[in-house]
C-alpha cells in the first residue's frame, strides 16, 4: 500500500516538475490518441439512445424550447418584411465587425476544429476539440467562437486538443475597455460556475453596464489584442475598497459551443 | 467463507473492470450533468474493492483505476491514483467489521467515501498549485458525487466481486499476483 502511495507521489512529482513534464504529458497524449476513437465509436452508439431518453424526460422544456422558437420565427418573418431591414442589419453587423475588431485576426490564420466533449473534470472548465498537433493546434494557442474569446489551449495530443475556458478558476486574461481602450484590468475566471470578475479596476473608474472588453497585448499577455472577451453585468465600490467590484460575463455562449477557431498565435516569450 | 488467494484471472478481470469504468465514465457519465456536476464513478472501483477484499486490494484497485482515468484528465497526472489509493485503503480499513450483506451498509460507506475523497483531491489539488479546485462549489460536486455513488454502490460492488474472484465476503489473504 505504501509502495503504491509513493509511487502515486512520484508519478505527480515527475508531472509538476518543468523537466519532467514533457513525459507525463506525451504519455497522455498517447492515451488520449489511442482512447479517442474509442469514445467517437461508443458516442456514435450511445448519443441516439440518449438523445431518446433525453427527449423523453425533457420533454416539457422541448416542447417549451419549440414554442420560443416558432414565436422567434415569426417575430423575426414581422421583421424581415419590415422595409429597410436588410439595410439596418447591414448596418448593425458593419457596427459589430468595426466594434469587435475582428480585422486583426484576419492575419492570424485559424484551424476551424469542433467540440467533441464538454470537460470530463467536475473541477476545471475545459473542452475537448477534433484537433490536435498534427493539424497545427499547439499548446498556449487562443481559441475563440460563438461571438467572442473562448480559452486556450492547454494540451494538445496528436489528433485532439483540450482548450481550457476563459472561466476556469486557473484563467486569467488582460483585457482593455473604456473610450480609446485607456482602461485595463484582468478578468478572472471563477469557476465552472461559469462566471468572470474583473480585477484591478480602480475606484472611480467609469465603467458602465454592458461594456465590452477586449483582450489587450500588453507584454506578457496570453492572448493577441483586439479579440471581444466579455460584458459588463454589475458595477460597484463597497466602502473603502481599494477596487471597484466588477462582474463581468463571457460574451461566447460557452454552454452552446459545436465549432471553434484556434488562431495559430502564441505569446512572445 | 474460505479467504481466496489473488490470482493473475482476477487482476486481469480487475484490469477489465477498470477499462470498463474508465468507458463508461468518458462516454456516458459526463455527459449527465447534475447542477452541474457530472458522476466520478472511477470512485466506485476502490470504495467496492476495500469493501469486498480490504484495503491492500483497495489500494490497488484506487492506485489502476485512478492511474487509469488520470490519462485522460487535464488535471495533475497521478492526483486521480493517489486519492483513489488512499480511498481504497480507508474503505477497506474502515469496513473490516461491517456487514456488508445489509444492502444500504455498502451505500452508506460509498456515500461517505466519495465524499471524503471529493473533499481529499481538492485539498491535495490546491498543495498542489490548482487553487481553483477549491473554487468550485464544493458542497454541490460533493452531494452530487456521493449521492450518485451511493446509488450505485450495490452494482458496483457485483461487478468488482466478480473480477475479484469467488469469496467476496471475505478478505482476500495472500499470494499475490503482483
Amino acid at each position: 500500500m505504501l509502495i503504491l502511495v509513493l509511487l502515486s507521489l512520484s508519478v505527480i512529482t515527475l508531472d509538476q516538475s518543468g523537466r519532467t513534464h514533457h513525459l507525463t504529458s506525451g504519455i497522455k497524449s498517447l492515451a488520449s490518441d489511442i482512447f479517442s476513437p474509442i469514445r467517437s465509436g461508443v458516442n456514435a452508439i450511445l448519443d441516439p439512445i440518449g438523445n431518446v431518453f433525453a427527449g423523453v424526460v425533457h420533454y416539457n422544456s422541448v416542447v417549451a424550447e419549440n414554442h420560443e422558437l416558432q414565436q422567434a420565427l415569426a417575430r423575426l418573418r414581422l421583421r424581415d418584411d419590415a422595409r429597410g431591414y436588410q439595410l439596418r442589419q447591414l448596418t448593425e453587423l458593419q457596427q459589430l465587425l468595426a466594434e469587435n475588431r475582428l480585422p486583426y485576426l484576419q492575419q492570424l490564420p485559424t484551424v476551424l476544429a469542433q467540440q467533441t466533449q464538454i470537460g470530463n473534470t467536475n473541477f476545471a472548465a475545459t473542452i475537448d476539440i477534433d484537433k490536435g498537433r498534427d493539424d497545427g493546434v499547439d499548446v498556449g494557442m487562443p481559441v475563440i467562437g460563438a461571438g467572442g474569446l473562448v480559452g486556450q489551449v492547454t494540451f494538445a495530443a496528436h489528433h485532439t486538443a483540450t482548450v481550457t475556458l476563459i472561466t476556469d478558476g486557473s484563467s486569467k486574461v488582460g483585457v482593455s475597455f473604456g473610450k480609446g481602450n485607456a482602461y485595463t484590468a484582468t478578468l478572472d475566471g471563477q469557476g465552472p460556475s461559469g462566471a468572470l470578475t474583473a480585477d484591478f479596476v480602480l475606484p472611480g473608474t467609469p465603467v458602465r453596464r454592458g461594456e465590452r472588453m477586449y483582450t489587450n497585448n500588453l507584454a506578457g499577455n496570453d492572448f493577441p489584442g483586439g479579440i471581444p472577451v466579455a460584458y459588463v453585468t454589475g458595477v460597484r465600490t463597497p466602502p473603502g475598497a481599494s477596487q471597484e467590484t466588477v462582474d463581468v460575463k463571457p460574451l461566447a455562449n460557452l454552454g452552446a459551443l459545436s465549432y471553434v477557431e484556434v488562431v495559430q498565435w502564441s505569446p512572445s516569450p | 467463507m474460505e479467504p481466496v488467494t489473488v490470482t493473475a484471472r482476477s487482476r486481469f478481470r480487475l484490469v477489465l473492470v477498470v477499462a470498463l469504468f474508465v468507458v463508461v465514465q468518458e462516454t456516458v457519465a459526463v455527459k449527465l450533468r447534475i447542477a452541474g456536476f457530472h458522476p466520478e464513478l472511477m470512485l466506485l472501483v476502490p470504495i467496492a474493492a476495500g469493501m469486498v477484499t480490504g484495503p491492500r486490494e483497495g489500494a490497488i484497485a484506487g492506485f489502476l483505476a485512478g492511474i487509469a482515468i488520470d490519462l485522460l484528465l487535464p488535471t495533475p497526472f497521478g492526483l486521480t491514483a493517489l486519492v483513489g489509493c488512499l480511498t481504497g485503503v480507508a474503505v477497506g480499513r474502515a469496513t473490516g467489521s461491517l456487514t456488508r450483506e445489509v444492502r444500504w451498509v455498502p451505500m452508506l460507506v460509498a456515500l461517505a467515501a466519495s465524499a471524503g475523497a471529493v473533499m481529499l483531491y481538492a485539498v491535495l489539488g490546491a498543495v498542489l498549485g490548482q487553487e481553483q479546485f477549491l473554487r468550485v462549489n464544493l458542497a454541490g460536486l460533493v452531494l452530487v458525487v456521493a449521492l450518485v455513488n451511493a446509488v450505485l454502490a450495490p452494482a458496483a460492488q457485483r461487478v468488482v466481486r466478480w473480477a475479484l474472484g469467488p469469496g467476496g465476503e471475505t478478505r482476500l489473504a495472500s499470494g499475490s499476483a503482483w
